[in-house]
C-alpha cells in the first residue's frame, strides 16, 4: 500500500493534533497504524465516509494535449511530453503542475466509448452506459448521493458547480433512484441566492411552515403524483438542507496564500468551493471547466484552457491530501470524448472517442498506475481497451461498492454497471 | 414588389475590368513553381536575394527550396529537409547579407543556419523563450524574437549571445519586428495590442487593434492576434492581418481583416475587408511597393485579395459644439469611423492558406498551403 | 366480435352520454375525440371520467387567460345549472381581453424565447401580438408579417422583431424558423445530412438559408434604426463535412419538401428597385426573402406544427415529442389526432380561437385526473387520464399574484379606474420576479425544472412574503376578517386551489385562525399552500 492509501481511522493520538499540525507529519506513513474502526468520533477524519470529485472538462479535451502525448508522431502536434512525479509516466508539457501530482493519479489510456456526439458522450461518461430508448440510467453523482452519503447528511448529495449563472441539470439525473438524488446546481461556485430565511424568521417558525407545506403535499400526492411533483417537493427540502450549511459558502475564511495558489478566475474559485463542500460532507461534487471543443486552432486554445486548469487542479489535489481527505475522495478528470489524432486544416482536432484517456485518483485508486495503451499515432487502442461501463464499475469498486449489484426498478433487476464493463483492476488498489 | 415606371436614365457604362497596376496582374496569377512537401506546411519566407524559399512543416522540419530556374525558365525546386527544432516553427528570418537563415520555434529555441548551402545544419542556438516563439526579425547583427511568454528578446549575430530582453506584453506575442530603419521595435500580441519601442527598450506608443481580438465568452477563450504584418514601402505604416467578427472561435467562424496604422504617429489609416464574406483567418499580408496590399486567408479554403494603398485620411473629427446630424454643408465634415475598404481584385486559391511571403524585389509571391504544397507565383 | 365501426359508435355514444356538457360540442371537438378513438380504440373503456366543474374551471382559466378564477367565480360556476356552461365559459374566456394578453405572452415565449430587445422594443411587439390575437387574425397571416416586414415602416415594424432581434444571424434564423414554425430542428443539417434522421438533410437547411442569403441588416441613416435590406446577388453553396471529395452543392431557396425557387433572369442593370448604397438600403426586383413567407405558410407543415404546439400547451405534451422533432423517425403518439387538428386548423383558416375552442371542448381535454383501475402505466401519454402538468412561468407568476389577492386589492384601490388597461400591467409587474425565476435562459424554450434556486426564491425571497401582507381586499385581509371559520376555509381553498377544503383542511384553518399570532400563522399557512405541489401543477 502506498502512502496515499493511508487510513485515518480511530482515535489515535495523531488526530488530537490540529489539522495544520498534521501537515508536517503526513506522508511518512504515520497514519498507517492499523486501527479498528471502533468509535466514530465527531472528527470527520475519523469517519470512513467516502466522497467523489468529478472534474469535467467540457467539449472534449484532447488526450494528445493532456494524458497521452505523442510528440514526434505526425499526429503529435507541437507540444512535448514531460516526465512526472510518477516514474515512467509522461504527460503533455501543458500540465506542469499536474505532472507533480501524477503519483496520486492513475491514467486510463485505452478508453473507447464509440460516441462522438457531445450529448451522447456526456451521457456515457455520467452514466456508464449508452443511451437506451426504454430506460434512463442515473448519473454516477446520483449513485454516489444515494449509496455513499451518510444517512443524516444534510447536504444534497449531488452538487454540481456550474460555470456562469443559470440553472442546470436537475432531478432528472437521478432517474429511478428518485429526485432526492438529482444534481443540485451551485451557480458559479457562489453561495446560492436567498439562502437566508425571510425577514429574520426564526428557525422553528420556518420548520413549522415547511411542515404545513409537506402536509399539504402529502394530501395531494396521495391521489396525484408524478416524477415532476416529486422533484418539486424535494427541491424545498434540499433548500432547507443547503440553508443549514450556509457557512460552507463563505470563502472569506480561506487563507490568502492558498487562495492565490488556486487563482481568482472562475475555475480556481470553483475548486475552492469544491474542496469546502467535500470537506463539509458533500458526497459528490462536480466542477466543470469550459471549453475544449477545439475544432479550430486546437493548440492555441489548449494552451489557454489547460493553463487555467492545471494549477488550480493540482492545488486542489494537494489541498485535499493535506487535509487528509484525498484517500477517501475518488477523483475523476473526464470529458465527453477526446480529440482526433489527425490535425485538420485549421490546426484543429475534431471529436474522437475511439482512443482517448481519463485520469482517476484518490480513494481506491493506485497513484501512478497506467492502464491501456494506444498505438504510435494514437489512432487505435492496442492494449486493454475499456468503455464507459468499465469506468463506472471502477468508480463503484473504488468507493467500496459492489459493481455486480443490481437496482430494482418496479421489481425489475437492472445491473448497476453495463454488462460489458468490469472494474479496471490495474488502477484499483 | 411593384414594377414602377422608371424615369429615363442614361445607360450605365459597362463595369470596368479588374484593375491592373503596372507590372502586376493578379487576375492572372501565374504559377512559377509548385513545391510538394510530405507534411502540411506552416510558414514560408524568401531569402533576401530571392534565390531560396524556406518553408516549415508540421513534422518539425524546415525545407530549403532552390528557386534557380533552368535554361527553359522552369524552377525545379530542389528540396533539402532541415531538422533542428523539437517542435513547429513559424518564425523564419534572415540576416540582410544573405549569410544566415534564422529560425525560431515553438520549442522556444532560436537557431541560425548557413543560408543556401547543400547540407544545412544549425550553427548556433539560444533558448530565447519559455514556450512558443512566434515572431522573429533581424536588423544588422540584432535578432529580435517575441514569444508566448510575453517577452521580447534580442540576440546578437553571429553567435547569438544574449542582448536585451524584457517583459513586453501580458499575453502571447504574435509578431516582433524592427522598423525598416532599425531604430524602433514593434511587437503585437493576442489581444491586438501593438507596441512601439525605442532602441533602449522604452515603449513610445501603444495601439489597440481591438477588431483583431475577441474573448469568446461561449467557449471561455481569447482568439485573435496579428497573424501577419507588413511595413509600407516608406516604412511609416504597418498593415496588420488577423481574424475579426468571430461568432464561434472554436469553429473558426470569423472573417479576415487587415488594419493599417501609421505606427510613427499613432493614426489608424485603413480597414481592409473583402467584398464577399470569407470564413477564415488572415494569415498573410504583404505591402507591395507598386501601390497595393496583398492579403491572403485560410479557413474555408484559401483566398488572395489586393487593395489599393491610396487610402484617404479619415475626415477631421467634429468640434465639441457641432451637432452629430447629417450635415448639408459639404465644408463641415462629419466624424467618421474608418470605412472598410474592399479589394480591387480577388482570387480563389486551390487550398487552405497557412502563410504568404513576398520576395524583396516584389516580383514573386509564395504561399504555403495546409495540404503540404508551397506555390510560388510570378507577379508581373 | 364487434366491428371497429360499431365499437367506435359505442365509444362516441358513451362519451356523449357521460358528459352531457359535450352534447353541443363544436364539430372540431367531436372530431378530436373521434380521432383519439381511432388511435386508441379502447379509450371508451379505459378513460377516466370527466373532470368535475371546479377542476375544469381552474384548468381552462389557466390555459385560456393565464390566471386563476376567483372564489366567487368558482362558487358561481359550480352552482350554475346550465348544461352548456362549460362551452359558454370557454367562449367567455376567449372573448375576454385577458385571453389576448396571455396568449401574446405564450406566442412571445414560443417565438422570441425571451431574447432581449435589440432593435425592436418588447412593448410594440407585445402590442402587435395582443392586437392580432384580440382581433383573431389568422395565425398564418401573423407569421407572414413576421417574415416579410422589413422594419422601415414604424407602423408595422414591431412584427420584424423575430428577425431583427436575432440580428439577422442567418444560421440562427434558419435554425429557429425550422424549429419554431416547422417543428423541425435542422441545426445538425448545416454541416451534413442529419446522421440519424433521414428527413433532415443539408439541402433542407441550405434551402431555407438561401431565402436569407442576400438579406443584410442596414443601419438606416435617415430612420436611425436597423432595417432589413437585400442584395440581388449571393448564392448558397455547401459541402458535407462527411464528404471526403468535398463536392460543392448549390441550393436555391426552398422549404423542406417544397419546390426550389429559381431566380428569374434579369438584366444586370435591371436587378434593383433601389440599388444598395451607403445611404439607402438595397431593394431588389426579385426578393428571395419575401418568397419565404409565401412558401412557408402554404404547406401543411406550418399548420401541423401549430396543431402540435397548441395541443402541447393545453395538454402538457405534444403529439410529437419533442416539439421540434417532427420527422419520419419520430412518429406522433396519435397520428389520427394530429391529422385532425391539422386539418381542423387549415379548415378554420388558421383561426386560433377555433382551435382552442375545439380542444377545450373535447372530452380529451376535459378528462379527469383520477386514475381508473385497470389503466395502463402510460395512461397520461395515451390521453386516458388528464396529465398532471406544471404551470408555465407566466401562469405561475399570475397565479401567485392572483391567489394572494393582489389584484383584488388593486381593484378596490383603483375603484372606477380599475380597467383591464390599468390592471394588467400591474399584474405583469408583480408577476415578473416569479416569471424571471422560472423562465428558461434567453434563447431556450421554457421547460420545467425543480431547481434549488427556485425553491430558495419561493421560500425565502421577500417578494412573495410581501404579497402575503394583509392589505385591504386581498386574500389575507378577506380571510382574517371572515368571522365564520368554515367560510374562511372555503374562501381560502377556492381562491388558492379552486376547490373546497376537506374536513382535515377546514380543521387546520380553524386552528390557524384561533392562534395567538393569527396573522403570522395564516400567512405561513397561505405560503405553505402556495408552495405545495398542488399549486405548482394543474391537471
Amino acid at each position: 500500500m502506498s502512502a496515499s492509501m493511508a487510513r485515518y481511522a480511530c482515535n489515535s493520538t495523531e488526530h488530537t493534533l490540529s489539522r495544520r499540525g498534521m501537515l508536517g507529519v503526513l506522508g511518512g506513513g504515520v497514519a498507517t497504524a492499523a486501527c479498528g474502526t471502533g468509535n466514530l468520533l465527531a472528527n470527520p477524519l475519523a469517519k470512513q465516509h467516502k466522497r467523489v470529485l468529478m472534474v469535467f472538462l467540457s467539449g472534449g479535451v484532447s488526450q494528445l494535449e493532456t494524458w497521452d502525448p505523442k510528440p514526434g508522431a505526425s499526429t503529435g502536434g507541437p507540444f512535448r511530453a514531460i516526465p512526472t512525479s510518477a516514474p515512467g509516466v509522461h504527460i503533455c508539457e501543458l500540465l506542469p503542475h499536474t505532472a507533480m501530482q501524477m503519483h496520486r493519479l492513475a491514467l486510463v489510456r485505452g478508453l473507447n466509448t464509440a460516441e462522438d456526439d457531445h450529448g451522447k458522450g456526456h451521457y456515457i461518461m455520467h452514466t456508464g452506459r449508452k443511451q437506451e430508448p426504454s430506460l434512463e440510467y442515473p448519473h454516477i453523482g446520483s449513485v454516489a448521493a444515494k449509496f455513499v452519503a451518510e444517512e443524516e447528511n444534510p447536504l444534497p448529495g449531488y452538487l454540481n458547480i456550474v460555470p456562469g449563472g443559470g440553472g442546470g441539470a436537475n432531478a432528472a439525473d437521478a432517474t429511478f433512484l428518485g429526485p432526492k438524488y438529482g444534481s443540485v446546481t451551485i451557480s458559479d461556485g457562489r453561495a446560492p441566492e436567498n439562502i437566508d430565511r425571510p425577514g429574520g424568521m426564526d428557525p422553528q417558525r420556518d420548520l413549522a411552515r415547511h411542515e404545513m407545506r409537506r402536509a399539504a403535499d402529502q394530501r395531494f400526492l396521495a391521489r396525484r403524483k408524478s416524477a415532476m411533483t416529486e422533484a418539486y417537493t424535494q427541491s424545498y427540502d434540499q433548500a432547507l438542507q443547503l440553508m443549514k450549511k450556509k457557512a460552507l459558502f463563505d470563502v472569506s475564511t480561506e487563507p490568502a496564500k492558498l487562495s492565490a495558489s488556486y487563482g481568482t478566475h472562475d475555475f480556481g474559485r470553483h475548486c475552492v468551493m469544491a474542496r469546502r463542500l467535500l470537506e463539509g460532507g458533500a458526497p459528490f461534487v462536480k466542477i466543470s471547466h469550459t471549453n475544449y471543443d477545439t475544432h479550430h486552432e486546437n493548440f492555441d486554445f489548449h494552451i489557454e484552457q489547460l493553463a487555467e486548469f492545471d494549477r488550480p487542479f493540482a492545488t486542489l489535489l494537494e489541498d485535499l491530501h493535506q487535509r487528509g481527505l484525498l484517500s477517501s475522495t475518488l477523483v475523476m478528470v473526464v470529458s465527453e470524448f477526446g480529440r482526433t489524432p489527425g490535425i485538420n486544416r485549421n490546426y484543429g482536432r475534431d471529436h474522437w472517442s475511439k482512443a482517448w484517456s481519463v485520469a482517476l485518483g484518490g480513494c481506491g485508486i493506485i497513484g501512478g498506475a497506467v492502464s491501456g495503451k494506444t498505438n504510435a499515432q494514437g489512432t487505435v487502442v492496442v492494449d486493454r481497451q475499456v468503455n464507459g461501463g468499465h469506468l463506472f464499475a471502477t468508480y463503484l469498486k473504488a468507493l467500496g461498492l459492489d459493481p455486480a449489484k443490481k437496482y430494482y426498478v418496479d421489481q425489475r433487476p437492472i445491473p448497476m454497471v453495463d454488462p460489458t464493463g468490469s472494474p479496471i483492476s490495474e488502477v484499483l488498489a | 414588389m411593384q414594377d414602377k415606371a422608371k424615369p429615363k436614365e442614361a445607360p450605365k457604362p459597362p463595369p470596368p475590368p479588374p484593375e491592373s497596376i503596372p507590372g502586376f496582374h493578379l487576375a492572372t496569377l501565374k504559377q512559377a513553381a509548385e513545391l510538394k512537401n510530405g507534411s502540411p506546411l506552416l510558414a514560408c519566407r524568401f531569402s533576401p536575394n530571392g534565390r531560396w524559399l524556406y518553408t516549415s512543416a508540421q513534422d518539425n522540419t524546415i525545407q530549403q527550396w532552390d528557386l534557380t530556374a533552368d535554361k527553359d525558365g522552369k524552377i525545379a525546386g530542389k528540396k533539402v529537409d532541415m531538422a533542428g527544432h523539437a517542435s513547429w516553427t513559424r518564425a523564419i528570418g534572415f540576416s540582410a547579407d544573405n549569410k544566415w537563415l534564422i529560425t525560431a520555434g515553438y520549442d522556444g529555441l532560436l537557431l541560425t543556419w548557413p543560408l543556401g548551402v547543400p547540407f544545412p545544419e544549425p550553427v548556433r542556438q539560444a533558448q530565447a523563450h519559455t514556450g512558443w516563439i512566434r515572431g522573429v526579425d533581424c536588423h544588422g547583427e540584432r535578432v529580435l524574437t517575441g514569444g508566448n511568454d510575453g517577452r521580447l528578446a534580442i540576440h546578437l549575430l553571429p553567435d547569438l549571445r544574449p542582448g536585451k530582453a524584457w517583459q513586453a506584453h501580458g499575453c502571447h506575442i504574435y509578431q516582433a519586428s524592427f522598423s525598416p530603419d532599425g531604430k524602433f521595435i514593434l511587437s503585437a500580441d493576442l489581444k491586438g495590442r501593438l507596441k512601439v519601442w525605442d532602441g533602449s527598450g522604452q515603449m513610445v506608443r501603444e495601439f489597440a487593434l481591438s477588431a483583431l481580438h475577441k474573448y469568446d465568452a461561449g467557449f471561455g477563450a481569447d482568439i485573435g492576434g496579428v497573424r501577419a504584418w507588413s511595413f509600407s514601402p516608406d516604412g511609416a505604416s504597418i498593415a496588420c492581418s488577423g481574424i475579426t467578427n468571430v461568432s464561434n472561435a472554436f469553429a473558426g467562424v470569423g472573417n479576415p481583416l487587415i488594419l493599417v496604422a501609421n505606427w510613427t504617429t499613432g493614426e489608424m489609416r485603413a480597414e481592409l475587408r473583402s467584398k464577399e464574406a470569407f470564413q477564415g483567418t488572415g494569415w498573410g499580408v504583404a505591402w507591395h511597393k507598386a501601390g497595393f496590399i496583398l492579403g491572403s486567408a485560410g479557413g474555408n479554403g484559401g483566398m488572395l485579395w489586393a487593395w489599393k494603398d491610396d487610402f484617404k485620411p479619415p475626415a477631421a473629427p467634429l468640434k465639441k459644439d457641432e451637432k452629430k446630424e447629417p450635415t448639408k454643408d459639404p465644408k463641415k465634415p462629419e466624424e467618421k469611423k474608418l470605412e472598410p475598404l474592399n479589394e480591387f481584385v480577388a482570387q480563389k486559391l486551390p487550398d487552405n492558406v497557412r502563410d504568404m511571403a513576398l520576395s524583396a524585389d516584389g516580383k514573386r509571391l509564395a504561399i504555403a498551403y495546409q495540404g503540404g504544397v508551397a506555390r510560388v507565383y510570378t507577379l508581373a | 366480435m364487434l366491428s371497429p365501426r360499431l365499437l367506435l359508435s359505442v365509444a362516441c355514444w358513451t362519451l356523449v352520454s357521460v358528459g352531457s356538457t359535450l352534447a353541443q360540442a363544436p364539430p372540431l371537438a367531436q372530431s378530436i375525440d373521434q380521432a383519439i378513438a381511432r388511435d386508441e380504440p379502447r379509450v371508451a373503456s379505459l378513460a377516466s371520467s370527466p373532470s368535475d366543474d371546479l377542476t375544469f374551471l381552474r384548468r381552462v382559466h389557466l390555459d385560456l387567460v393565464g390566471g386563476l378564477p376567483s372564489a366567487d367565480e368558482a362558487r358561481a360556476f359550480a352552482a350554475d345549472k346550465d348544461s352548456a356552461k362549460r362551452l359558454k365559459l370557454i367562449d367567455r374566456l376567449l372573448a375576454s381581453p385577458d385571453h389576448a394578453w396571455h396568449w401574446a405572452r405564450v406566442l412571445d415565449a414560443w417565438w422570441m424565447e425571451r431574447r432581449p430587445a435589440k432593435n425592436v422594443e418588447a412593448k410594440p411587439w407585445m402590442e402587435w401580438l395582443r392586437d392580432g390575437l384580440a382581433k383573431n387574425r389568422p395565425l398564418d397571416a401573423m407569421v407572414r408579417d413576421i417574415l416579410t416586414v422589413d422594419g422601415t415602416d414604424e407602423k408595422t415594424r414591431a412584427a420584424a422583431r423575430f428577425v431583427l432581434d436575432r440580428e439577422l444571424d442567418t444560421h440562427l434564423l434558419v435554425r429557429d424558423i425550422s424549429r419554431l414554425f416547422l417543428g423541425a430542428n435542422l441545426q445538425c443539417a448545416q454541416c451534413h445530412d442529419h446522421p440519424r434522421i433521414d428527413d433532415y438533410k443539408q439541402e433542407h437547411y441550405h434551402g431555407l438559408l438561401a431565402y436569407y442569403q442576400r438579406t443584410y441588416l442596414f443601419d438606416d441613416p435617415k430612420l436611425k434604426k436597423k432595417v432589413l435590406a437585400e442584395k440581388a446577388e449571393g448564392e448558397v453553396e455547401f459541402q458535407s463535412v462527411f464528404d471526403k471529395a468535398k463536392k460543392t452543392h448549390k441550393r436555391s431557396p426552398g422549404v423542406p419538401g417544397g419546390m426550389e425557387r429559381k431566380d428569374p433572369m434579369l438584366a444586370k442593370d435591371q436587378l434593383y428597385i433601389s440599388a444598395p448604397t451607403k445611404e439607402a438600403r438595397g431593394v431588389p426586383k426579385h426578393s428571395r426573402r419575401l418568397l419565404l413567407a409565401k412558401d412557408l405558410t402554404e404547406g401543411r407543415a406550418l399548420a401541423r406544427n401549430f396543431a402540435n404546439r397548441f395541443w402541447a400547451q393545453l395538454m402538457g405534451k405534444g403529439i410529437v415529442h419533442p416539439l421540434d422533432q417532427i420527422h419520419g423517425d419520430n412518429p406522433p403518439s396519435h397520428p389520427a389526432l394530429l391529422d385532425t387538428l391539422t386539418e381542423g386548423l387549415l379548415a378554420a383558416k388558421y383561426d386560433h380561437k377555433a382551435l382552442l375552442r375545439g380542444i377545450c371542448a373535447s372530452a380529451a381535454y376535459q378528462r379527469g385526473g383520477d386514475a381508473k383501475p385497470g389503466q395502463p402505466k402510460d395512461a397520461e401519454d395515451r390521453l386516458l387520464v388528464a396529465r398532471l402538468r406544471p404551470l408555465g412561468p407566466e401562469q405561475m407568476g399570475d397565479a401567485l399574484v392572483i391567489a394572494t389577492g393582489f389584484m383584488d386589492a388593486e381593484r378596490k384601490a383603483l375603484g372606477a379606474k380599475a380597467t383591464p388597461e390599468a390592471l394588467l400591467p400591474k399584474l405583469e409587474g408583480q408577476a415578473a420576479p416569479f416569471v424571471n425565476r422560472l423562465a428558461a435562459p434567453a434563447g431556450n424554450p421554457d421547460q420545467f425544472e425543480a431547481r434549488l434556486d427556485q425553491a430558495l426564491f419561493l421560500a425565502n425571497h421577500g417578494h412573495l412574503q410581501g404579497l402575503l401582507n394583509a392589505r385591504a381586499g386581498n386574500l389575507m385581509d378577506t380571510v382574517l376578517k371572515e368571522k365564520d371559520a368554515a367560510r374562511a376555509a372555503e374562501t381560502l381553498y377556492l381562491t388558492v386551489f379552486t376547490r373546497l377544503p376537506s374536513a382535515e383542511e377546514k380543521a387546520e384553518v380553524a386552528r390557524v385562525l384561533g392562534a395567538q399570532d393569527k396573522q403570522g400563522a395564516l400567512r405561513d399557512l397561505v405560503w405553505a399552500l402556495l408552495g405545495s405541489a398542488e399549486f405548482r401543477f394543474v391537471g
